[in-house]
């Protein structure tokens, strides 16, 4: 699962684009809308939409490219890197897209700068205790007939996201392959000393996994749910840039594709999500939603990996998570220090953030960045990857 | 505390037996807070309209245009975006109203605006996701509701029909929205527009690109000019003139409160032989003083207000014409507006009164017996007088002596300082002239005994009428120099423009057509010579002069590109060049320059220097010399004139518009037609040289509007309170007259003594004013002018003017004796003896 989000008609976007967020709930003697459902209002209704439901059939390459009838979709890439000296760091590069209306309150000729589709993207890099983040916005509509010609868009054939010049794009040519086997991905932001970003390369070093009952991920006990694939095989090769200065790097990523219309139950506050590749070559995809489990409870969620890219759900007390520590981040107390148990494998892990400054600091805001993974018993390094909590 | 109620009581009655003094006062305190507050309010609003024009998308924004003059589209923005150029998208267009106002629509994208910029003073407030979604918002200042036909307080939410049908997305007020202003997404106002996919800007955060992409034209926001900036000395000269209305109420209300304090002279000496202490009296005067000037001032703001609603279209139309700022015509007033014009007309009140306090404060109780103590000292006040005018005038002359040390262009303030201590000057050595000339006078009258008397009894009202005279002096002079400048601006500004207009026709083709109108026209029979122009921004970056070392600068300027023809060569104006008109000319052919006397002189250039400019889209830095100067009236940026041909292939202009000279026995309207047709242009594309000068008229009319308007005023002021102050000793005078009558002086003489009396102040008055109103015309155009606009113009008199003028003073005066000789007329003797012996 995953990801931020946009939020729904109350999202506090571009209240902080338009410099206040406060004269947005209140202003020009408008009622003040109703709080978002839900972190950024990714719980509220969805009437119009079509809902993500279990059954659903996948169909590549055109379930690469963006699902215009659901509300909310995301391509999520995370990375893992090192450079030449062994120093590690961290790469995001996220394009999410909402639709601003259901297909049937579309207009009939939207016109060349119509708005059905909102996109934004979102990209940061880390180091140590550095952590640059940058955002961009686009309209789209919901036509297919020329998205090249847009400022933001996928296509399924050839594959390409993007969002201005921050691209995700295949490299795959031979039709029989799946576009997502081998990719470009690149975006900059800041300019001189101040210039961040990364150019990689990335190849997929198994296969495509579907999570929940064949793709469909639950999301609450009530049945809320969404389409969720991940591809978390990828070796990456590249270069990054911070603070003016490119360095090459190496490393695993992981890339997350999810669309729904309604991700959150209306109870639902927020979550905390693990995707980690362990050292045996096994990865693991974990989450926690806030609310809406059984009775009242949180919801739990995973998906156990083989290196042979087999997935098994984690369903009920097969996984336990419990936050070990707290630290102020950006005005909040973010658990940073995590247990989690697998009892029916034996695991018991402790997995950590090495530096607990990663706020995205972005309209809608969150919190992610890399971790390390050890054993909760002896401290061995047992593996890394990408923690994100939302709704804090 | 209660001794202080009886005696405010007591003193207060004494208006109640002389309303006139009273309305005086009030008069006095009220024309002068009106004036000022009024031009304030003016300033005020004007500087609120300004604020919100630049924090919106006007100015602080870099722009890229394209080099091949084709307009911009939405392509141009999605290629920018995808390679990476951080270009945001805005579309401009005008929207009529049923009631046919023309508005402004301004189509933004909010997701691509950047970050800190505009879009906050746009308007905050309200649901993002309604501003660019269906069916959108219209966010506009609850000052523009009105001109859709609408109230402000029912206009939320509203959609109302425009001229063309069309209804406009729900209305959304935002106060820091500029008047005029419809803003709303990038998506509706396509739609509104019906502009499809074509754009009328990208715009850029200021600095963010280092340059141009490939094919495109960087214009950074500081070339753009800046309402501000451009119209401050516009502002400051209002000011000046508010200043002035100012100093004459309160002269009127000092001779007011002289009045009403010497006349109750009686009165404090029997409070005070009552009982009374005399820091009590002087509190009670104070009080009473304050009540007043609460009156007065809330009077004179609430007036002020009006006045300034009154003025504010005219005074809009004028920054709108003058330096293309828009004004909203509803007023802005911010709070310490209020408080301010309180505060300023209270000030004045307290140092007009003050004098009147100490006087009253350190008078002895045993002078109060005497009436006449106050008039005795007035020899000495007219040697203080005396010394204090002198002291004014050598003020003035420091003041001019240091002007004419400064580089021309220089000392905005200094000029009006120097006006103001020409004009104290005058005031203060009027009465001193005025006693000198009585004296002498009566001197030369001694065999006349009646002529004796009567320039003996006019030295004696001379304390009381001084002050009157004072505001007049002033009033008049201001008037006279003001109304020269003017005149004599508008005859070098009609005979500037006729120069200036050469061609018959005047088009303005789009950018992308130029070339094509232009070989059109050129194989029409009917036209003799083309005269395109051509026109970008540029920077001027360095100055040498002769044998200066080279001085680095920033200076945002015009380029202005012209065809040096037959027709355009001989007429156009040049103030100063090189080595004569011909060889100028033949400079400009061959690629040197011509600067508009503004840059000229706020530079310190002279020909011969030498300009480095860069323009966004030119080939990096280019070197020109000064070959000319030439008045460029009603422009206010500095201008650099090359040959059209030039400023394109050098700088990259775009083109301009084109000037057509019709061949002999051909008119312009079937030509118009013609090219309005083949072209498909709009009817406002071609211009006729009649009706630009039309136009320029106007703007030059409307310009100078509001400068008569509060000169006028001020005038009326000054005689209304000439006028006031004599009325209020009407009474006293006819009273002295009555001996006269009583020896056997028929009522006719003195009638005539009268009217003569006073006239001949009045004339002596006028006439002073002359020359200082020509001295003030002088140092308007010399000295003000020329640092608030940057142009000089030749000093023009004009006789009607000073004719008026005397006249003015005369009619007063005359006036003022006339009202009280009828009643002197119909007053049987006895009642005048009576009221003789009443006193």
């Amino acid at each position: 699962m995953r990801r931020p989000p946009i939020g729904t008609s109350r999202w506090p976007l571009i209240g902080l684009l338009l410099g206040s967020l406060l004269t947005l709930l209140t202003g020009c003697g408008e009622p003040a809308p109703p709080p978002a459902e839900g972190f950024a209002g990714l719980g509220s209704e969805a009437e119009g939409f079509v809902a993500a439901a279990p059954g659903t059939p996948l169909r590549f390459p055109e379930d690469h490219g963006p699902h215009p009838d659901y509300r909310l979709e995301w391509w999520y890439l995370t990375a893992n890197l090192e450079d030449a000296n062994g120093e590690a760091l961290g790469v995001q590069w996220t394009l999410f897209r909402q639709a601003q209306q259901p297909r049937g309150q579309r207009q009939e000729s939207p016109g060349p700068w119509a708005a059905e589709q909102l996109w934004m993207a979102h990209m940061a890099v880390s180091r140590g205790e550095v952590h640059r983040v940058a955002e961009r916005f686009a309209r789209g509509n919901s036509r297919e007939a020329s998205p090249e010609q847009d400022q933001a868009g996928v296509t399924a054939r050839p594959f390409r996201a993007w969002l201005d010049d921050w691209t995700m794009e295949s490299r795959v040519e031979d039709p029989r392959q799946d576009a997502l086997e081998r990719l470009r991905v690149s975006a900059h932001a800041g300019a001189g000393d101040d210039a961040f970003g990364y150019r990689l390369r990335l190849a997929a070093r198994g296969p495509l996994v579907r999570h929940g009952e064949a793709g469909f991920s639950q999301k609450s006990a009530d049945g809320q749910g969404s389409i969720y694939l991940s591809q978390p095989f990828f070796e990456v090769a590249g270069e990054v840039t911070l603070a003016g200065e490119t360095r090459a790097v190496s490393g695993r990523a992981w890339l997350d594709r999810e669309w729904s219309s309604q991700l959150l139950g209306p109870d639902q506050t927020g979550w905390d999500w693990f995707s980690l590749h362990l050292a045996d070559g096994h990865k693991l995809m974990a989450f926690r939603l806030r609310g809406g489990g059984e009775a009242g409870g949180d919801y739990l969620s995973g998906t156990w990996i083989t290196p042979a890219g087999e997935a098994t759900p984690l369903e009920g007390d097969a996984l336990r998570l419990t936050p070990l520590e707290r630290r102020p981040v950006a005005g909040r107390e973010m658990p940073i220090r995590w247990r989690l148990e697998l009892p029916r494998r034996g695991l018991d892990l402790i997995v950590a953030a090495p530096h607990a400054e990663r706020w995205m600091a972005t309209a809608v805001s969150y919190w992610e960045g890399e971790v390390r993974v050890t054993d909760h018993d002896d401290g061995t390094p047992l593996g890394e990857g990408y923690l994100e909590m939302t709704g804090y | 505390m209660r001794l202080m109620l009886v005696a405010l009581a007591t003193l207060l009655g004494h208006y109640r037996r002389h309303p006139g003094q009273l309305a005086m006062l009030l008069l006095g305190l009220w024309v002068a807070g009106a004036l000022w507050s009024g031009v304030q309010a003016i300033n005020a609003s004007a500087k609120e309209s300004y604020a919100r024009a630049e924090a919106l998308f006007t100015s602080g924004l870099d722009r890229l245009e394209r080099r091949d003059g084709e307009a911009l589209s939405r392509g141009d923005f999605v290629a920018l975006r995808r390679a990476g150029v951080d270009v945001s998208p805005l579309l401009e267009g005008e929207a009529v109203s049923v009631t046919d106002e023309r508005l402004t629509v301004i189509g933004i994208d909010p997701l691509t605006l950047p970050g800190d910029s505009a879009f906050a003073t746009a308007g905050s407030g309200g649901e993002l996701t309604a501003f660019f979604t269906p069916p959108w918002q219209t966010r506009l200042a609850p000052a523009t509701t009105e001109r859709l036909g609408l109230e402000a307080s029912t206009a939320s939410g509203a959609t109302p029909t425009l001229g063309d049908g069309q209804t406009l997305p729900p209305l959304v007020l935002a106060p820091s929205l500029p008047p005029g202003t419809l803003v709303m997404d990038i998506a509706a106002a396509a739609r509104l527009l019906g502009s499809g996919e074509i754009l009328s800007r990208l715009m850029a955060e200021a600095g963010a690109l280092d340059a141009a992409p490939a094919g495109y034209r960087l214009v950074r926001a500081e070339t753009l000019a800046n309402p501000g900036e451009l119209t401050a000395s516009f502002h400051l000269n209002l000011t000046a003139m508010a200043l002035l209305a100012l100093i004459v109420g309160l002269f009127i209300v000092q001779a007011a409160l002289g009045l009403a304090l010497e006349q109750r002279l009686g009165l404090l000496r029997t409070l005070r032989a009552l009982g009374v202490p005399g820091r009590t009296l002087v509190g009670v005067l104070a009080l009473e003083l304050v009540l007043l000037g609460l009156i007065g001032a809330l009077a004179g703001i609430a007036s002020g207000v009006w006045l300034a609603h009154a003025l504010l279209p005219d005074v809009a139309a004028t920054l709108q014409g003058l330096y293309g700022a828009a004004v909203g015509t509803r007023l802005q007033l911010p709070w310490h507006y209020w408080l301010g014009g309180l505060g300023v007309t209270l000030g004045g009140l307290a140092v007009a009164g003050s004098a009147t306090l100490w006087r009253a404060a350190r008078l002895g109780v045993l002078e109060l017996g005497q009436a006449q103590a106050w008039r005795a000292g007035f020899q000495r006040q007219l040697r203080r007088e005396a010394v204090a005018g002198g002291l004014a005038a050598l003020l003035a002359l420091a003041t001019g002596a240091w002007l004419a040390t400064q580089p021309p262009g220089e000392g905005l303030v200094a000029g009006f300082v120097m006006i103001a201590a020409l004009m104290l000057a005058c005031a203060l050595w009027l009465s001193p002239l005025l006693a000198a000339g009585l004296a002498g006078l009566g001197r030369l009258a001694r065999h006349r005994p009646l002529t004796q008397w009567a320039l003996a009894d006019l030295q004696l009202q001379l304390p009381r009428l001084s002050l009157a005279m004072m505001a007049l002096v002033i009033a008049l002079s201001a008037n006279l120099g003001v109304g020269s400048m003017v005149g004599g601006f508008r005859l070098t500004f009609l005979d500037w423009l006729d120069q200036r207009l050469a061609a018959d026709l005047y088009l303005r083709p789009p950018a992308e057509r130029f070339d094509e109108v232009q070989a059109w026209l050129e194989r029409r029979d009917a036209v003799a010579e083309l005269l395109p122009t051509a026109e970008a921004d540029a920077t001027l970056l360095q100055i040498t002069a002769d044998s200066d070392p080279p001085r680095p600068l920033r200076l945002p300027v015009t380029l202005f590109g012209i065809t040096p023809g037959e027709r355009l060569t001989p007429s156009w104006p040049l103030l100063e060049t090189l080595a004569g008109r011909d060889a100028a000319w033949a400079a400009l052919a061959k690629g040197e320059a011509f600067i508009n006397e503004q840059l000229a002189l706020g530079q310190g250039l002279a020909p011969g220097d030498r300009l480095v400019l860069q323009a966004p889209g030119g080939r990096g830095r280019e070197e020109v010399i000064v070959a000319a100067i030439y008045p460029d009236y009603g422009n206010p940026r500095g201008e650099v004139l090359l040959t059209a041909a030039r400023l394109r292939e050098r700088f990259d202009a775009p083109p301009g518009s084109i000037g057509i000279v019709l061949a002999e026995g051909h008119i312009a309207d079937p030509l118009a037609r013609a090219l309005t047709a083949r072209f498909d242009l709009d009817d406002q594309a071609v211009l006729d040289q009649r009706r630009i000068k039309a136009l320029s008229t106007e703007i030059f009319e409307r310009t100078f509007a509001i400068t008569r308007a509060l000169n006028a005023l001020t005038l009326a002021v000054a005689a209304l309170a000439l006028l006031a102050s004599l009325l209020a000793q009407a009474r006293e005078r006819r009273r002295r007259l009555a001996p006269l009558w009583a020896l056997g002086v028929p009522r006719r003489e003195l009638v005539g003594l009268q009217l003569a009396q006073l006239g001949g102040a009045a004339l002596v008055t006028g006439l002073l004013s002359v020359p200082l109103g020509i001295a003030i015309t002088a140092c308007l155009v010399a000295v003000i002018n020329v640092a608030a606009f940057g142009w000089r113009l030749p000093l023009h008199v004009f006789p009607g003017e000073i004719a008026l003028t005397l006249a003015t003073a005369l009619v007063v005066a005359l006036l003022a004796a006339g009202l009280p000789s009828l009643t002197l007329w119909r007053t049987p003797p006895r009642a005048l003896l009576a009221e003789e012996e009443t006193t």
